[in-house]
């Protein structure tokens, strides 16, 4: 199985008041197609900062990207965007819905700036919203949908115009375990049912336990690397 | 780029804050209509001016001969071929005349004054010049052989006559002798301004030609539908008149002119500073509008909005507020503009208005270029209005805005 994410001699420093700090460092790490793998470790062991440098939201100090065989470092800026918008589906912490749109028009959103036909768009985004169990709520505002159910109208949107790749920030930090639960079900379906690459940023044992690769880090270093239980599953 | 979609998002963030935005939007729409009505009303103004300058004798042109400005005795008088009428479409024709316009002494049995003393055709006249609207006591002229004369209200007040008096008038003939005259008044005529009535009185051309041992006249005026038609006529008179000045009124009258252009540069002035000082609100709810939703500015740059449609979606929120309130404010002020359509009553301020040359009523009068410069300028200003904040959306790093 090929990878779908290729890093090699990643490091990125920050500089803090004039004090560089060492967020990742040299870290080589790969993610096989359809795997579905925790980034974890205590606050500043670099997980969020892979995840962004892996997602095209930063670039590394030194080192290279490789998302779905494409070098991030040979990338203009307006190429990263579309890197983000066609290879890569977002789920953030926040939610981080437009607040102006349904959810169905939240799901619709990504497929629209890629220019998709509003028939099929429609028909996509109702199949998804139906498809994690929230297609009642189709219309309903962000602001009138629970955080559980914002999350999945986030899932719904990054995993619709099925991207080469998932990428969670802490997608559980702000849901109740029961909720979370549900969320990794969701995830774990996605994963398993459409192939669906996963990586996710998490403090969650629970999300860890769903992954079925587990990879620890600490001071920017990856520290332990190892299958899952839910590997086996 | 998804304009549509981004359309959306704009129309739809208007609402989101809508208490802020229905400020701005009523901050918009009163300047816009104030913008509509202040013009109409500043035109109606110049057109007045302009209008009593055509009014005053002049006409959109007049034709004289070489030298009568300067020494207006009928010694520059010149003859008219036979059956000329200036080659003007009727359509575009109010009316021409011919006159004879001297200087002239008045006396009566108790004073003497300095007039300008003009032969008309009457019938002609009213159709051209103010004597076609003022009131008159007594007798109007009854015709170019009328050997009466029309003075005006203020004239007879210093002269201390009266309707059916006789007056003398003195003048200089064709030959250079001078001639005196009697002349039986006929009526009083009731001019805007006592200016007028002080400096004109009038009478018949064919006996005053008579008087004077002369047929020629000194002036051909010619009044146009539209002053824009005055280049036109003003060559085709040319042509059919070698030798003789033709003149518009704005070399004839020059001050109303250069008020006429001023007016121009009041309403640009206007527009200008009033849209400006609305822009700078406009900068200010737009950068806290961007401000307040760095988050979500990250989160759509994440997803892979590209940095030119986060700039369009602040210059489109912009521009549809602005054009909200323009189109709001256009209908108000086009409304304001009906409401005193039948003019606003400035006479308690009489003497005032008369030094600056307006009427007692001002009646405004829209311009639709100027409507459409308002709309212009203020889609510019939403524009404008929007560079320095999009600027500010468009540096937000996702990372950073996603981090907050």
């Amino acid at each position: 199985m090929s990878n779908v994410v290729v890093c090699r001699g990643l490091s990125r420093v920050y500089t803090s008041n004039a004090v560089p700090v060492h967020a990742l460092q040299d870290v080589d790490f790969d993610v096989a197609e359809g795997d579905f793998v925790s980034l974890s470790g205590p606050s500043g062991s670099g997980k969020s900062t892979l995840l962004n440098l892996i997602g095209a939201l930063d670039r590394p100090t030194a080192g290279r990207v490789t998302v779905d065989g494409v070098d991030l470092a040979t990338l203009s800026d307006p190429q990263l965007a579309d890197l983000r918008l066609t290879k890569i589906g977002f789920v953030f912490q926040a939610y981080n819905l437009v607040p102006v749109l349904s959810a169905r028009e939240n799901v619709e959103f990504i497929m629209q700036l890629q220019g998709i036909h509003a028939s099929e768009r429609r028909e996509r985004a109702l199949e998804i919203l139906h498809a994690l169990g929230i297609g009642e709520l189709a219309e309903r505002r962000p602001g009138e949908l629970s955080g559980g159910q914002q999350q999945r109208v986030a899932v719904a949107r990054a995993v619709v115009t099925r991207p080469a790749l998932l990428l969670a920030d802490e997608p559980s930090a702000n849901l109740d375990s029961k909720t979370t639960e549900t969320l990794l079900e969701l995830l774990r379906r996605i994963n398993l049912e459409r192939g669906v690459t996963i990586v996710t940023a998490t403090h969650d044992p629970i999300v860890i336990r769903y992954a079925r690769r587990s990879v620890q880090l600490k001071d920017g270093r990856i520290v332990a690397d190892a299958r899952t239980a839910a590997a086996n599953a | 780029m998804p304009l549509l979609l981004l359309s959306r998002l704009g129309w739809r963030n208007l609402w989101r804050y809508r208490r802020r935005n229905l400020m701005l939007f009523t901050a918009i729409m009163v300047a816009v209509a104030g913008c509509v009505l202040i013009s109409a009303l500043i035109r109606g103004y110049q057109y007045d001016m302009m209008d009593d300058a055509i009014d005053n004798l002049t006409g959109n042109l007049k034709v004289l001969a070489p030298g009568y400005r300067a020494d207006p005795s009928i010694a520059r008088g010149f003859r008219v071929p036979p059956a000329f009428a200036p080659d003007v479409p009727p359509a575009e024709l109010v009316g021409w005349t011919e006159r004879v316009r001297v200087p002239a002494v008045v006396i009566s049995e108790r004073e003497t004054r300095g007039v300008t003393l003009i032969g008309i055709d009457p019938a002609e006249e009213r159709a051209i010049s103010f004597l076609g609207s003022v009131a008159i006591r007594g007798d109007a002229l009854a015709g170019p052989d009328d050997g009466r004369i029309l003075l005006g209200r203020e004239l007879a007040r210093q002269l201390d006559t009266d309707v059916g008096r006789r007056i003398v008038v003195m003048t200089q003939g064709a030959d250079g002798r001078n001639r005196e005259a009697g002349f039986r008044v006929a009526g009083l005529y009731d001019a805007a301004g006592t200016a007028i009535e002080k400096a004109y009185a009038f009478t018949g051309i064919r006996p005053f030609q008579a008087l004077l041992g002369t047929d020629a006249v000194t002036e051909i005026s010619v009044r146009l539908r539209d002053d824009e038609f005055g280049p036109h006529a003003d060559a085709e008179l040319r042509k059919d008149l070698s030798g003789l000045e033709v003149l518009d009124w704005r070399t004839l009258e020059p001050q109303a002119a250069a008020m006429f252009q001023l007016a121009d540069a009041a309403i640009l002035i206007w527009f200008v500073v009033l849209l400006l000082a609305l822009a700078f609100g406009l900068v200010n709810t737009l950068i806290t509008a961007v401000l307040e939703r760095v988050r979500e500015f990250g989160m759509l740059r994440a997803l892979g909005m590209r940095r030119g449609a986060i700039v369009a979606q602040v210059v489109i929120e912009s521009v549809l507020i602005v054009l909200a309130g323009l189109a709001v404010g256009i209908a108000v002020g086009l409304a304001l503009v009906a409401y005193f359509s039948a003019g606003i009553d400035l006479s308690r301020w009489a003497a005032g208005i008369e030094l600056a040359g307006m009427r007692n009523k001002l009646v405004p009068h829209l311009m639709w270029h100027d409507v459409a410069a308002v709309g212009s300028l203020a889609v510019a200003l939403g524009l404008f209005a929007s560079a320095y904040p999009a600027w500010r959306a468009v540096r937000i790093e996702p990372l950073d805005a996603l981090r907050r």
